[in-house]
């Protein structure tokens, strides 16, 4: 072993492999901040999934409903009340109540468009809410302090790890069971799930799909919401972080395959290793790496690792 | 019919254009007005408008009026470079100022260069703009990345910090900035070694990755110029850790302003020692209690915020120069500018006639926690002044 990372370390020239190699706290370190970004990450993308397997729309505004329940969050946690798990509450009903406006007031006219139409609009949605951010909190840089007794780390033993990162490696995997229960379990999911089918067929039978679709776009928007709350203590609230967001959001759901929960789970934890083992081995290509997995999957299987091929009878 | 009516109004617009020209000074001002840069463009406009105001109510410049025409730069080079070329040829400006990012500094240089028009670049802090790309038609009050490393250098011998882990924002400043540390540690830390290189992406988000390398990396001082946000997120996930229990930070980037350090309160980690060019509580020079009073009342709040003295002084040399040229033909102004020396808020400050550059220091510190201010403040604050010693 000593051998093999010395060669590393002085004929590759790769210091990053080499301090993985030759210390295992590192290399383990390295892969906790893959599943704590990779869990963040699922939560945002989630919703932008199942916002398109049941809506087919792209809705590029997830970004920044994502930087809405930051902010919020700022606002209703650092400002108003000091209690962070208030804010991310108040996020997630405040993006809820967004979400029936714009789903009633916009969304529902573009289902049946094509979906240069349904860009477009969900593109001026994204420069309005930027705009109206801007307009409620301004343009200062925002900082969120972790809650209560999440300040510090934890001991694991090997070494030790902040406790909210800790706390959203436990928070993904049980937003995704739950997701996975309610789509499968519960008579709302079976509907939803049939609306993905065939919607003449379910609206013939008597069940009323536009509420069905207001509610998953809810569902959706709510956990970007979450997603950005649960973000805001590590991520400062600031202009433009939804532009950064929905390019990740993207190439974690398109590797998952579009629609699936389970792809979206499993895209964000490849796009979370990659991120950060990438960035110490090769950091000058970290930039470049999600892309390549994106370009990989769409090579072999456009369809994502978990989607099924468009055009059947789906 | 409608046609000619709409050519001769056309007309009659560009005649009245030039007929304003002649008795008024136009003032091209670029900087990020919306989106992610309105952080620091917004108040970098209160300055400038500050400075103009102060003119306009003294008769102007040449006895004219001056008048500002600002555009957005998005904080793209590309935007920024065709705001500059509209502002010469649509607005007809006489002179340009302002430019927020090294990056866009370069770009809006270039058009300045092509053009024939000076350009005042009072933010950007690449040393390339006033070494390989300087031209006669450029000129910098902002700091560079020489002058900022030089001092982040001598923090690290005082310091006596030994072994170093380097983390830059991978654009231009970044880089500049690296080298910067790595000449002024040669100079003043020659002992101190550089352990660790690490780039990270402008924008980025995610610090988590490089953190754990650092703490890995048994360094006992990180030299950085992570500024904004990304510091504010590069804190918040280094906190847990413990790594500014384990290191000490010493940044360029300004985020020891007022800005950050008011912002981020209680979570603004220990151990930093950062640069600022102005703070609302510090008077270096007599005429800032004025000058800070006066921003304070456009503001709206007492405890102002750094960017806005920058875009002041710009200003205020344009505005010194023309009067010495008594013209503001754009080679007349260079000839001015060169070796032009005013009095400032936040002291004298006078251009280098060879390179271009003023001789801007900053003031440097620890941020600490103080009693009675509910955020960190600089105690004591040093001025390094803009000098390399060879």
């Amino acid at each position: 072993m000593d051998s093999i990372i010395q060669f590393v370390q002085q004929d590759l020239g790769n210091p990053g492999l080499a301090a993985l190699l030759s210390n295992p706290s590192f290399a383990f370190i390295q892969l906790m901040n893959s599943f704590s970004q990779a869990m963040n990450l699922f939560i945002i993308a989630a919703g932008l999934s199942l916002i398109f397997g049941v809506l087919r729309v792209i809705n590029f505004a997830h970004g920044a409903f994502y930087m809405f329940g930051a902010y919020i969050v700022y606002s209703v946690a650092q400002e108003w009340t000091g209690n962070f798990w208030l804010g991310v509450a108040a996020a997630g009903l405040g993006l809820a109540v967004m979400a029936v406006i714009i789903e009633r007031g916009l969304f529902q006219y573009i289902y049946d468009k094509e979906h240069l139409m349904q860009l477009l609009l969900t593109f001026a949605v994204v420069l309005i809410l930027s705009d109206v951010a801007k307009i409620i909190w301004g343009t200062d840089q925002y900082s969120v302090s972790y809650p209560a007794g999440m300040k510090g780390a934890v001991d694991l033993g090997v070494t030790f790890y902040p406790t909210y990162r800790l706390f959203l490696i436990v928070v993904g995997p049980a937003i995704a069971i739950g997701l996975w229960l309610f789509t499968e379990r519960t008579r709302f999911g079976r509907l939803t799930r049939a609306a993905t089918q065939d919607r003449e067929m379910l609206s013939a039978l008597g069940v009323n799909v536009p509420i069905i679709y207001t509610g998953v776009f809810i569902l959706g928007s709510v956990l970007a919401g979450i997603g950005g709350g649960l973000a805001a203590p590590f991520n400062s609230p600031t202009p433009g972080m939804d532009a950064t967001i929905i390019v990740d959001c993207f190439v974690i759901v398109i590797v998952g395959g579009l629609g699936s929960i389970w792809g979206s789970f499993i895209g964000a934890i490849i796009y979370g290793l990659v991120f950060n083992y990438g960035s110490v081995i090769v950091p000058n290509w970290q930039d470049v790496f999600p892309f390549l997995i994106l370009l990989a999957v769409l090579l072999v299987r456009p369809w994502g690792l978990f989607g099924k091929p468009e055009g059947g009878n789906a | 019919m409608r046609r000619s009516l709409l050519a001769a109004t056309a007309a009659a617009a560009v005649l009245a254009a030039g007929a304003a020209q002649a008795d008024e000074i136009r003032i091209g001002v670029l900087y990020p007005i919306a989106g992610t840069g309105a952080v620091y463009g917004e108040p970098a406009m209160h300055g400038h408008n500050m400075a103009v105001d102060e003119l306009n109510a003294a008769g102007g410049i040449l006895g004219k009026k001056i008048v500002s025409f600002a555009r957005d730069t998005k904080l793209k080079p590309a935007a920024a470079s065709a705001a500059a070329k509209e502002l010469i040829t649509k607005d007809g400006v006489d002179v340009l100022v302002g430019g927020l990012s090294s990056a866009v500094g370069l770009a809006i240089s270039e058009v300045a260069r092509q053009e024939g028009v000076v350009y005042v670049a009072t933010i950007p802090k690449t040393i390339k703009l006033t070494t390989e790309k300087r031209h006669d038609h450029v000129f910098r009050t902002a700091s560079h990345t020489d002058f900022e490393g030089d001092a982040m250098a001598q923090i690290v011998a005082q310091l006596g910090l030994k072994k170093i882990c380097d983390i830059q924002l991978d654009y231009a400043y970044g880089h500049d900035l690296a080298a910067g540390i790595e000449k002024g540690l040669k100079r003043h830390a020659p002992d101190a070694e550089k352990v660790l290189d690490l780039r990270v992406k402008l924008g980025a988000t995610d610090y988590n990755a490089f953190i754990s390398q650092i703490m890995g990396a048994g360094c006992d001082g990180v030299t950085s110029g992570l500024w904004g946000s990304h510091f504010v997120n590069f804190a918040q996930q280094g906190s847990p850790f413990g790594l500014f229990q384990q290191i000490k930070y010493i940044s360029g980037g300004e985020i020891a302003s007022h800005e950050i350090a008011g912002k981020m309160k209680g979570d603004y980690p220990d151990n930093v020692w950062s640069n600022t060019y102005e703070l609302w509580y510090h008077h270096h020079d007599p005429s800032h209690v004025a000058f800070q009073e006066a921003l304070a009342a456009r503001s709206g709040t007492g405890e102002t915020a750094m960017w806005p003295v920058l875009a002041y002084i710009g200003v205020k040399f344009i505005a010194a120069a023309a009067e010495k040229a008594g013209s503001m033909d754009a080679d007349a102004l260079s000839g001015a500018l060169k070796g032009m020396s005013i009095s400032t808020p936040v002291g004298q400050r006078t251009i280098d006639p060879e390179t271009h550059q003023a001789d801007t220091g900053q003031f440097w510190g620890p941020m600490v926690r103080k009693e009675g201010a509910d955020y960190r403040v600089m105690d004591p604050v040093t001025y390094i002044p803009a000098v390399i010693e060879e």
